[in-house]
């Protein structure tokens, strides 16, 4: 097996290096259908030298780097043409990493907790007209995370090629309007958010597995003792006897987390757009270090908060003398003196 | 005995003294630079100032031994080491409008903070610091005093903008890191005055350690400090439990927790990075 | 010289050892270290007869004027107090509140009439300075406060 799979290592790495002079398709490896299952036994350094280890590294980085550079001046060749911002527009949003959380203080003293979300390596991957789409909207596929180029299938690949990106750990949609389509390839900045602004996030939950009523609805259950057998941690009765059926969405046991939610109406405090860190109210779903989907909120009522959001996206050779920090006008800055209440 | 130790120590700091004096000048040439660089700001905690390091009575200098906050020390977790650096910039940069100075548990302290619900606007207490928790900018320490034969204790935090002062009246450790159990100690162990004048103590060397062992209150305590999980050395449990009952307690103990390696984690090659980072971070403007 | 100090420290201890044996009951009562609720025992630190004559059962909690039943700094409770009923207020608890707020070694509470006016003339206890914000209502308590935290 080890022997196999340092055989396909081999044929891969001439691959990934055809690949990156634009060579075509065709690889002896899909040749042979790899079907590998078992991907945690093996990693790519396993059966190669020191020396060609550092080699695979240096060139995965530079090549990353070089197509990253290719794209940090999107409005120098052949941009899209560019539209103005009006009510009703939407924008395309972020694929950012969860860091961990922090308290920030208000200058009046409150405190609040917030979440640390940095914005790596965030490009448009693809664009979708309307009718390539649904035919109601066009989308913008947004990748986030740099990865290894192998174990990802060869259409994927294609898709980061033709943009000119390296291949993404995560790729989400967003819907968009019309008006704020972007070019494939622009990269995409934490600045694109701005402080007192308000965000919708989506992520994955952590996973609890498959869960009772008690931890998944927080149900009473039944008493420990009393004569009670075999029923403590039950749900009990399942509704009424007249209508002689359960209710559509009657709370049972079943598989908690490890689902899609979505945290509505997260307030961002500050925007660091050099470390590209957003700092949003409260917490969000998922787990440390996970790849979330930010976008504009859709809550009618906090959506009047984006007034002259930059559009469609942040470019940085437009306002590239922005602070290294934007703060909500409400937030302490560390650097000012400590707070005096009059 | 008390008085022959009083006057020890008292010579004990003279000597100290004079070697500070002699010390003095060769760290002048070095600090100069830094005071060239921080002109018109209040003496941060990693700038050691220019003073002669005469011990000074009535305000206490910063510390020059090399101190590090257990704060700025990340937990052992897989988080993204550019979250706590990022998090550690803010806190220099606070440190370097509030001066935050080098306390231990078991030290005394003075907090003043603003208070929008207190007549002068200012809240003062004084009190002996018997916690410190948190990690990064959530860092927190509580106070605790008796005041009117009612104790008393507040949690602050640490880089809060409400804190305005933190003075270190009396610089020493106790023979734990956690003294939670002063509350069932008799009260004279944490009655602090609240007028106390701040004690001199020595800006190099060894922090003094306290080696106080408390009595206790009778049972019930809030918590039972003879199991071993605490691992109390602070209180005269002789007094208050019998052989037998020290005995039992041990039936608690988890003596192969030490030889668990999973737990360990080493910060001492982590904090000295640490260190060096706050100090090139405190020293640019 | 230096046994002098020692000595009236030794004093004040004793006194302070005193009062608090007296508020100890003999026997093992399970410690009060959650938030002030039903059946909770209290203290009443303001200097009215009622509260301070010494009787067989401590003051208990019977009812908590809040909506969730759990009553902190600023709200009024019901007291079985010597066979009688009567409101008070509560001016701390063990239980910590936020942070940068005190947090008190015993629950606290001052004898009210039912008109708000409170039945003593001076609390014996420092008063935390958060209570302020329902200034309004508890003036007159406040006025008697001796000390503030």
């Amino acid at each position: 097996m080890a022997a196999w799979a340092s055989r396909l290592l081999l044929l891969r790495a001439p691959c990934w290096a055809a690949l990156r002079t634009g060579g075509a398709s065709e690889s002896p490896v899909l040749a042979l259908g790899c079907v590998r299952t078992l991907n945690g036994t093996t990693w790519f350094e396993e059966h190669l030298t020191e020396d060609n280890q550092k080699y695979m590294k240096k060139s995965i980085s530079e090549e990353y780097r070089r197509q990253t550079a290719e794209k940090l001046n999107p409005l120098k060749d052949e941009p899209w043409p560019r539209h103005e911002w009006t009510e009703g527009s939407r924008r395309v949003g972020l694929v950012a990493v969860k860091l961990g959380m922090v308290p920030v203080w208000t200058k009046s003293g409150e405190r609040h907790v917030v979440t640390m979300i940095q914005v790596q390596d965030c490009h448009v991957v693809k664009c979708l007209s309307k009718e390539e789409f649904d035919g109601h909207t066009a989308a913008l596929l947004v990748g986030g995370k740099n990865v290894s180029p192998f174990h990802r299938s060869e259409e994927t690949m294609e898709m980061f090629r033709i943009a000119g990106v390296p291949p993404k750990q995560k790729v989400t949609t967003f819907k968009v309007s019309d008006n704020a389509l972007i070019k494939p390839g622009t990269p995409l900045y934490a600045a694109h958010f701005r402080p007192g602004q308000y965000v919708d996030i989506t992520a994955k939950t952590i996973g609890k597995g498959f869960q009772g009523v008690m931890k998944r609805y927080g149900f009473k259950g039944q008493p420990a003792s009393h004569g009670s057998t075999k029923t403590h941690r039950r749900p009990g009765g399942s509704g009424p006897g007249d209508p002689a059926k359960v209710f559509k969405g009657k709370k049972m046991p079943g598989q908690m987390g490890n689902y899609f939610d979505t945290a509505h109406g997260l307030k961002v405090w500050r925007v660091n757009t050099k470390a590209n860190v957003l700092y949003v109210h409260g917490s969000v779903p998922g787990h440390r270090n996970c790849l979330l989907k930010v976008r504009d909120t859709i809550l009618p009522r906090r959506s009047a908060s984006l007034l002259h959001p930059p559009f469609p996206t942040f470019f940085s050779e437009e306002e590239g003398d922005l602070a290294e920090d934007l703060y909500d006008q409400d937030m302490f800055v560390h650097t000012e003196p400590s707070l005096t209440l009059d | 005995m008390a008085a022959c130790m009083k006057r020890l120590d008292r010579a004990m700091l003279s000597i100290r003294l004079l070697r500070n004096i002699q010390l003095h000048n060769e760290r002048s040439l070095s600090t100069s630079l830094h005071r060239l660089a921080l002109d018109g700001e209040q003496p941060s905690k990693f700038t050691p100032p220019v003073k002669p390091v005469i011990i000074d009575k009535t305000q206490s200098v910063a510390s020059l031994r090399k101190f590090l906050s257990p704060e700025f020390v990340p937990p052992r977790q897989r988080t993204n080491p550019a979250k706590f650096s990022m998090e550690r910039r803010d806190m220099v940069r606070r440190r370097k409008v509030l001066h935050i100075p080098e306390f231990y548990v078991g030290s005394i302290l003075a907090v003043t903070m603003t208070d929008p619900h207190s007549a002068g606007k200012n809240n003062r207490f004084v009190g002996i610091c018997i916690q410190r928790g948190g990690r990064g900018l959530g860092a927190t320490f509580v106070l605790r005093n008796i005041i009117d034969n009612q104790g008393v204790e507040i949690c602050y935090e640490m880089y809060s903008p409400r804190v305005q002062q933190i003075e270190v009246l009396k610089l020493e450790k106790r023979l734990d890191d956690n003294l939670m159990y002063l509350r069932d100690a008799l009260p004279e162990y944490c009655t602090v005055d609240p007028d106390m004048k701040p004690h001199p103590f020595s800006t190099t060397g060894e922090v003094p350690v306290n080696k106080i062992k408390v009595k206790m209150l009778p049972k019930p305590w809030s918590k039972r400090w003879e199991r071993p999980k605490f691992d109390v050395k602070g209180i005269r449990f002789d007094l208050c439990l019998s052989p037998e009952q020290m005995e039992h307690a041990q039936k608690w103990a988890q003596p192969w927790l030490e030889y668990d390696m999973l737990k360990e984690y080493d910060t001492s090659k982590l904090e000295e990075d640490i260190y060096t980072e706050i100090q090139q971070e405190a020293a640019t403007k | 010289m230096a046994l002098l100090p020692h000595l009236a420290k030794a004093c004040h201890v004793l006194r302070v050892d005193v009062t608090s044996l007296s508020q100890r009951s003999a026997f093992s009562v399970s410690a009060v270290a959650a938030a002030i609720q039903k059946m909770t025992r209290v203290r009443v630190v303001d200097n009215s007869p009622l509260g301070n004559t010494p009787h067989h059962r401590a003051p208990r909690v019977i009812h908590v004027y809040t909506k969730n039943g759990i009553g902190k700094v600023g709200d009024k409770v019901m007291l079985a107090i010597k066979g009688q009923k009567k409101k008070a207020l509560i001016v701390g608890h063990k239980m910590p509140g936020n942070r940068m707020t005190p947090r008190f070694d015993s629950n606290n509470v001052v004898l009210i009439e039912d008109n708000g006016n409170p039945t003593g003339t001076r609390i014996r206890v420092p008063v935390p300075t958060h209570l302020r914000k329902m200034e309004g209502d508890y003036s007159k308590l406040l006025a008697i406060a001796s000390t503030f935290v």
